[in-house]
């Protein structure tokens, strides 16, 4: 136990989780949403955030940045981002609205049971871990650094690395802008008249299947923003990143009351930081541990989550 | 309003068989059909040999393993219809108990048994009795987290050999005339067969009961069931813990066979296996989970030539069974029973109540 | 000299902005027909929900028999003895009629996962005992035929009957029903009148949600009137027939059939 590094690297520690956070609570607005409308886990949203870094490392590819290049600068680096992230959203959102239709839409249309549901949607699961293993031949792969990372200024001991300030900021004004579209269009009002009470809108007429795929539209391209900051920052991914990013956003999402957006964003921001701090006292090897412990904790206390559900108790 | 007809086929003439059979006959072919899984291993039949492995070893281990684990995870997903994605846990703490007490202690196999599945019950205790309060979509996180959970302690734990593992168990002395030895799988085949049978009597006796029927009150509606006196969070921890046990008994007795053991067998791929083949044979039916649990372990040891993208198939076979058969191969179904006297429903209120 | 068997004092309930129950004061006497009208979303089933504990009232208090059930876990006030029906039916539909039945009854056995495993003579005679008491209620509600079917495959009036059966067999000192004669022909409704009467007979206090005026006219003994989550009348069938108020809210409102 290294409480000291806690102490004196305390700022820089809060920082880095900030930006931990900051995707963790990206990929939760996924399951939130998803969980919202159709009261089910999306077991395999950690693979449409899997498959987001692969894209934007296959788009970097086709941008022609090679590993051994210098980054890259000014407006061409700026383009080059944007594309990769772009290219992250894509197929992100894409994969996501395909793993409703393939694993979700019969079985929801049969109204078959949540366990078959669930079964399904981890066959999807295991079926993406498995088909990029095979690709990438269980290698991890390296992504190659467009951005040169350079420290911005330091704060009480903290550098502030600009990678790390453009996530932080580029993902709170993703959740803004989702924020904005769930309030404000007609889309976004579909999804909340669905959380709130399905047999009612169908009634009133939104047309649920639409309002599904644009829900799923939404928590992948959030996935996929998230893995390109994560291949950002990080700068590597695999096969595996999913199971292991997942779990934590799951468990952000919960923590923060799943089905409620702000709780989601709350949920990554506080995960990141814990895991951060808990890392730098018990060794990384415990992160995961002590994680659970928390989702438990927080579970037994408050069952709904720090935020509460935002979905309506459940009537008898 | 019209009434289901009886549907015919197979399954309910079997059963018809079964329920007009005198008792002499079902006892007659109850130990015939016990007999032939004993003298199994002595079976050498090129169907269901497998030629890249050893069919006794088979039969032990996956087959017979994720038969017996199948049928304790189906007490807790099937029959009280809660989703649990770590069950390994239970597996790897049944191990880990026969590892380490049996290389550090005197205590054999036999002693080890109850320890360890005393200690899986606990654990399960420890693990429910907090979260199963929880509805059941927090229930797969938290389970799937403690599953994980209990391989990474394995691993960060060098007292208990890290990520090298235990090696060096003791294999159980004799029992009878049975030697218990790394050559031989065929004794421990007959205690996990022995295991199976008197779990499969258990459950069977359980779900004929109160508990019986709690639990089918509690998988269809849990709200209506606290609402008729059924205390939830009492059954769903015995369902729980039930199932630990089982996992806890399977654990200790792989160890002992295998020998050595690693984290890393107790991966989440396990609980998810065992679930699939819970889900795949039919969940809730017992015959349909053992049916679903031997042919999803015995199927890869026969077409072994599949190996690289065999997982990627299972993946792909799940998602086409539960678009297709969301039920199962063998779902549960239960048979009605029809009374032909009709009667009008102005005749309600007949008899007296207390 | 009656007893107060259940006591509403001043119970609010509220959903987010919704008020469904505002400082509602109700209670029922010891062995009588008691019933609850009013327009639909008055609070009526909410009352049911209060007291049976799947909400906990926003304030007020609630007692059964001089005990408070605030706080109290569900399947405990059914033990202390309260039992109910639901407006949209519930049943086990993948159960048999026999086992929903036997599940209420099982709330005062004593035996459990142990007994049934080495098959303990307690459990024994406990199990015997559920299933001839559910085979008891089933013939009382006319379903002993049956007996082996599927909830979810029964007709629709025995469905609801099956749920008056269910809770019956919880053996509980107060039933309550929730629109029980929902969607019953007249001659199943006059039948279904007969039936609630003798279970009164049999000891049972009944607390009654109807939307049918002529069945609650006949058989309650008091009535009480929810208009918008407020109690605005309580009092013998005929003085509350009578009441301009209810009129106004209630009965001057086109007929629901629901
Ligand atoms: N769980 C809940 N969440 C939010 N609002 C609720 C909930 N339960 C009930 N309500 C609201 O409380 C009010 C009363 O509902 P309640 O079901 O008690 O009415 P009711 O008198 O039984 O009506 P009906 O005759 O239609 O059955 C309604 O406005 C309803 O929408
Ligand atoms: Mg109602």
């Amino acid at each position: 136990m290294d409480f000291a590094l806690l102490r004196d690297a305390f700022w820089g520690l809060t920082f880095d989780g900030l930006a931990l956070g900051a995707i963790y609570a990206l990929i939760s607005l996924g399951y939130t949403l998803v969980y919202g409308v159709l009261r089910l886990i999306n077991f395999a949203h950690s693979e449409v955030f899997m498959i987001g870094t692969f894209s934007a490392l296959v788009a970097s590819g086709i941008m022609g940045v090679k590993i051994e290049d210098d980054p890259r600068t000014g407006w061409g680096m700026v383009f080059t981002l944007l594309i990769c992230l772009i290219a992250a959203m894509l197929a992100s959102g894409i994969t996501a609205v395909l793993v409703e239709i393939i694993a979700y839409r019969r079985l929801r249309q049969r109204g078959a049971t949540k366990l078959a549901t669930l079964i399904s949607a981890i066959g999807v699961s295991i079926s993406l871990v498995e088909l990029f293993r095979i690709i990438t031949d269980s290698l991890p792969r390296e992504f190659p650094r467009i951005m040169d990372k350079t420290f911005l200024f330091s704060y009480a001991g903290a550098d502030i690395r600009n990678d790390k300030v453009i996530v932080i900021i580029a993902a709170g004004l993703m959740m803004f802008a989702l924020e904005r579209f769930i309030t404000k269009s007609r889309y976004g009002k579909g999804i909340r008249a669905v959380s709130m009470d399905e047999s009612t809108s169908t009634l009133m007429g939104v047309n649920i299947n639409k309002v599904i795929t644009v829900t799923f539209l939404a928590g992948g391209m959030m996935a996929g923003a998230a893995a390109f900051f994560y291949i950002l920052v990080y700068e590597n991914t695999s096969f595996k990143v999913g199971f292991f990013l997942g779990i934590s956003a799951f468990t952000a999402a919960v923590l923060g009351g799943i089905g409620n957006l702000k709780g989601a964003l709350f949920g990554g921001f506080v995960l990141g930081i814990l895991e951060t701090y808990t890392s730098a006292v018990f060794g990384t090897a415990w992160k995961a541990v002590i994680s659970f412990l928390i989702l438990v904790l927080v579970l037994l206390i408050k069952p709904t989550g720090l935020f509460g559900e935002s979905i309506q108790q459940a009537r008898v | 309003m019209a009434d289901k007809k009886f549907r015919y086929n197979l399954r309910d003439h079997a059963a018809d068989y079964w329920e007009r059979s005198p008792k002499w006959r079902r006892v007659s072919l109850s130990i015939s059909f016990i007999a032939f899984f004993y003298a199994l291993p002595f079976l050498n039949n090129p169907l269901i040999n497998t030629p890249g492995s050893d069919f006794q070893s088979v039969l032990f281990y996956p087959v017979g393993m994720y038969v017996l684990m199948a049928i304790g995870l189906n007490i807790v997903v099937g029959k009280s219809g809660l989703l649990d994605l770590g069950y390994v846990a239970f597996f790897a703490i049944g191990a880990y108990t026969m590892a380490i007490l049996g290389t550090h202690t005197s205590l054999n196999f036999w002693e080890i048994l109850p320890i360890g599945i005393a200690l899986a019950m606990v654990s399960g205790v420890l693990l429910g009795t907090p979260t199963l309060r929880l509805r059941g979509d927090y229930l797969a996180i938290v389970t799937l987290g403690f599953g994980e959970i209990v391989r990474i302690v394995a691993v960060n734990i060098e007292a208990i050999g890290g990520p090298r593992g235990i090696a060096g168990i003791p294999t159980p002395p004799d029992l009878f005339k049975a030697k218990f030895t790394i050559l031989d799988p065929k004794p421990y085949y007959w205690v996990l067969l022995t295991f199976t049978l008197l779990i499969i009597w258990m459950v069977r006796r359980m779900a004929a009961r109160r508990p019986g029927r709690a639990w089918d009150a509690i998988r269809q509606d849990d709200d209506v069931a606290q609402l008729m006196g059924v205390n939830t969070l009492k059954y769903k921890v015995w369902a729980f813990v039930l199932g630990a046990a089982v996992a806890g008994a399977g654990g200790v007795l792989y160890a002992s066979q295998i020998l050595s053991i690693v984290p890393d067998q107790f991966n989440l791929n396990v609980s998810i296996l065992i679930l699939a083949c819970v889900v795949f044979g039919g969940i809730g039916n017992l015959w349909g989970v053992i049916l679903g649990a031997a042919l999803l372990a015995f199927t890869p040891e026969r077409i072994r030539f599949l190996s690289q993208p065999r997982i990627l198939v299972f993946g792909i076979a799940l998602v086409v069974m539960m678009n297709l058969r969301p039920d199962g191969i063998l779902p549960k179904k239960k048979r009605e029973h029809f009374d032909p006297n009709w009667k009008t429903v102005e005749e309600s209120g007949e008899g007296e109540i207390k | 000299m009656t007893e107060k068997l259940l006591e509403l004092k001043n119970v609010t309930m509220k959903f987010g902005g919704v008020t469904a129950l505002n400082e509602v004061n109700l209670h029922v006497n010891k062995g009588e027909i008691a019933a609850l009208i009013g327009p639909n979303g008055a609070g009526k089933t909410t009352v049911f929900n209060v007291v049976t504990g799947v909400y906990k009232p926003t304030s007020g208090e609630v007692n059964f028999n001089a005990q408070s059930l605030i706080g109290r876990k569900r399947y405990q006030v059914t033990k202390m003895g309260i039992a109910r029906t639901f407006q949209n039916i519930r049943l086990f539909g993948e159960s048999t009629a026999l086992e929903n039945v036997v599940t209420g009854a099982d709330v005062h056995s004593k035996s459990g996962v142990v007994g049934a495993i080495f098959g303990t003579p307690r459990s024994r005679r406990e199990e015997a005992a559920a299933v001839e008491r559910g085979m008891e209620l089933l013939e009382f509600m006319g379903l002993k035929h049956r007996a082996g079917q599927l909830g979810k495959n029964l007709p629709y009036g025995d469905q609801r009957r099956l749920e008056i059966a269910r809770a019956l067999a919880t053996n509980p000192q107060l039933l309550l029903l929730d629109e029980p004669a929902a969607g019953f022909n007249p001659a199943e409704k006059v039948a279904l009148a007969a039936t609630i009467r003798k279970i009164r007979d049999a000891g049972y206090t009944v607390l009654l949600i109807e939307h049918d005026m002529s069945l609650i006219m006949d058989i309650s003994d008091r009535v009480a009137v929810l208009d918008f989550g407020q109690k605005i009348a309580d009092d013998v069938p005929k003085v509350v027939q009578n009441d301009p108020r209810v009129i106004e809210a209630y009965l001057g409102a086109p007929a629901d059939a629901s």
